[in-house]
């Protein structure tokens, strides 16, 4: 009903023409809608405002923090940071996330890259299949795999090894980084590949020099979306790695959490450890976050 | 894809341009075959070097694995010593155990409750910032928590919260001065429902902004010709539009709310012995606590059995989603 009222042509409603722009691009002026902008940019307040804190508490010793946790650090003290990174092992936990984020995103995105120009450039029976396959990793949770995964690996002596969470995350990442890698490739033009093939290039070197080179952008973001999910993986770590040296940093934070049961809380240390672990994702966030909220959006729609 | 030689080569030196003025065969350069390109005859022959690497990795450390699953799912078993073949009895068993019931629920309620809080939000807060002024910096903040590992805010909560911690010191000039007992077992996951709210709603702002971003401004400007209100322009034009994108959230939801793992594990700073109080587990802590815990022998039949209902939950409510979201693709 409201349909038609909207698709026939109505008695013509006249606006007062807007400055340039027109009236449809101009955001209504409702008070719902002032309240929900007003909230927003609250929330945005807050949102910031907490990142703040949480790194101002970090250069505060414990008693500090307790007695008033809304001050702000009188000091460059970095005492927490020295503890933790001595005393609550986040020194080697730092190392072994650096270690296994690196190398794993890495040999992912390397693994995957071939995998998705072949399904991307391919077209038949077989690579649907294998499309589709693919695809399917995307909805099995990690809790499905731990176990078996733990067995499997404790056969061949790859639990509690750096080694063997590695190859687990780069096992784990396919299915992701062969879906987001295969839209990307698709959405590359063809002529310089056809090209190229003119001109007598193998198929290897279309991939090697014409393509990867053209696809610098999209295996950048596969790179970094990996290296923040492989960054803060937890399960999987926590389940595979049992002795505090191999630890990576969400593990070695649980730790830490836990052993404040019994040794009283510190606070100071502990916001140490969390500016630790947050701290790279802002980093990479600032330095390329477009880019990021690209990838993580890239094919949500088409 | 077919190479079109529509013009002969032309190479740049004169003496040779004479010669290759003469028509080329298509066939000329690498003898391709009927049924392809030479090119893509070439490309075939690169399955096994360019996919077998993804694909053994992804088979031995993910299909098998979860095939695995399944299989010691059907045993009862304590991780070491023999497996004994039970059929279908772990299931028989964790649906008559309290303590997975109440897990389980948990996952639903995260899922569905949490999921529609976030949805809703995340739709209200799209519309909101469409045409805001400032909505990509707006839009950036509000996805970073996306970034962060949950367990950061499940250690912050429990500071946060605590009985002498700034929530109560906020609410003490208010008049409240018999605070709630937030970090209370039983009023753990209500809180923990509340934190992934405000976590999780940027980063599918952000998704459906994107959808929303693609419709053409000229529509809205239809609109306005045609006198619609801003409900109606929401209901005849964003909705539809952005349809297909939400069907994509719903489904991404659905997989990584059964996840949940890490905020549940430390939420509230410290809890006793290492393991959360039974009320706030999900399925996955469930699944985790059965199998790692080291408190009790491990159950992993009853570990796995539990982790393949989230799967087929996954499944069913995926399959469901789809149909439920299939219309006609509007095509813009």
């Amino acid at each position: 009903m409201r349909q038609d009222k909207l698709l026939a042509p109505l008695t013509p409603v006249r606006r007062r023409p807007g400055r340039g722009v027109s009236p449809a691009l101009r955001g209504e002026r409702s008070i719902l809608r002032g309240i929900g902008v007003t909230l927003l940019w609250m929330v945005v307040a807050i949102s910031i405002a907490a990142l703040v804190w949480m790194v101002a508490q970090a250069f505060r010793d414990t008693r500090a923090i307790l007695d008033d946790p809304w001050g702000v650090p009188t000091s460059l003290d970095f005492g927490n940071f020295v503890r933790a990174w001595t005393v609550g092992d986040f020194a080697v936990a730092t190392w072994n996330s650096l270690l296994t984020t690196v190398v794993s995103s890495v040999l992912t995105v390397a693994i995957a890259a071939p995998c998705s120009y072949y399904l991307s450039r391919v077209d038949n029976k077989l690579t649907q299949g294998l499309s589709l396959y693919f695809i399917l990793g995307l909805g099995i949770p990690a809790q499905v795999i731990l176990i078996p995964l733990f067995v499997m690996l404790n056969k061949v002596y790859l639990t509690d090894s750096i080694m063997g969470l590695n190859l687990v995350y780069i096992g784990v990442s396919m299915p992701f980084t062969v879906f987001l890698l295969t839209a990307f490739f698709r959405s590359l033009p063809l002529e310089m590949e056809e090209a190229a093939a003119l001109d007598g290039t193998t198929a290897f070197g279309t991939f090697w020099r014409i393509t990867l080179p053209l696809a610098k952008g999209g295996i950048l973001t596969a790179f970094i979306l990996q290296v923040i999910s492989h960054w803060n993986e937890t399960l999987l770590a926590l389940t595979l790695l049992q002795s505090t040296e191999k630890y990576t940093l969400p593990v070695a934070l649980i730790s830490f959490v836990q052993q404040q049961t019994y040794s009283g809380a510190d606070w100071g240390g502990l916001f140490a450890g969390l500016v630790i672990v947050v701290l790279p994702m802002l980093i990479i966030y600032v330095w390329l976050g477009r880019r990021l909220t690209e990838g993580l959006t890239l094919g949500m729609g088409k | 894809m077919t190479l079109h030689l529509t013009e002969p080569r032309t190479d740049g030196t004169p003496a040779q341009s004479a010669e290759s003025r003469k028509p080329v065969p298509r066939t000329s350069r690498r003898g391709s075959r009927p049924g392809g390109s030479s090119i893509d005859v070439q490309r075939k022959k690169l399955l096994i070097p360019f996919v077998g690497p993804a694909f053994v990795l992804y088979t031995v450390l993910f299909i098998v694995p979860a095939l695995g699953a399944v299989w010691i799912s059907l045993h009862k078993w304590a991780g070491s010593g023999p497996m004994k073949f039970v059929g279908l009895d772990n299931y028989g068993r964790i649906f008559r155990d309290q303590l997975f019931l109440s897990s389980f629920g948990n996952t639903l309620l995260l899922l569905f409750v949490v999921g529609t809080a976030i949805f809703v939000l995340a739709f209200a807060l799209t519309l909101v910032l469409r045409d805001m002024a400032g909505k990509k910096i707006a839009r950036n903040v509000i996805f970073f928590p996306h970034l962060i590992n949950a367990l950061v805010f499940g250690v912050l909560a429990g500071f946060i919260f605590n009985p002498g911690g700034m929530v109560n010191s906020l609410l003490a000039p208010l008049g409240v001065t018999d605070p709630p007992k937030w970090l209370a077992q039983d009023n753990i996951f209500p809180l923990i429902m509340v934190t992934l709210v405000c976590t999780t709603t940027g980063y599918f702002t952000t998704i459906l902004m994107a959808g929303v971003d693609r419709i053409p401004p000229y529509y809205y400007e239809d609109c306005a010709l045609a006198g619609a209100s801003a409900f109606q322009r929401l209901r005849y034009v964003i909705l539809p539009l952005t349809w297909d994108v939400f069907g994509t959230c719903a489904v991404l939801w659905t997989i990584s709310s059964v996840k949940i793992f890490e905020i549940v594990w430390v939420f509230g700073g410290s809890s006793g012995a290492g393991v959360p109080p039974t009320q706030s587990w999900t399925a996955a802590v469930y699944t985790y606590v059965n199998a790692f815990s080291g408190q009790s022998t491990p159950a992993y039949g009853a570990a796995t059995a539990s982790a393949v209902l989230s799967l087929a939950l996954i499944s069913v409510l995926v399959v469901l989603l789809r149909r439920a979201m299939r219309r006609d693709a509007v095509e813009f």
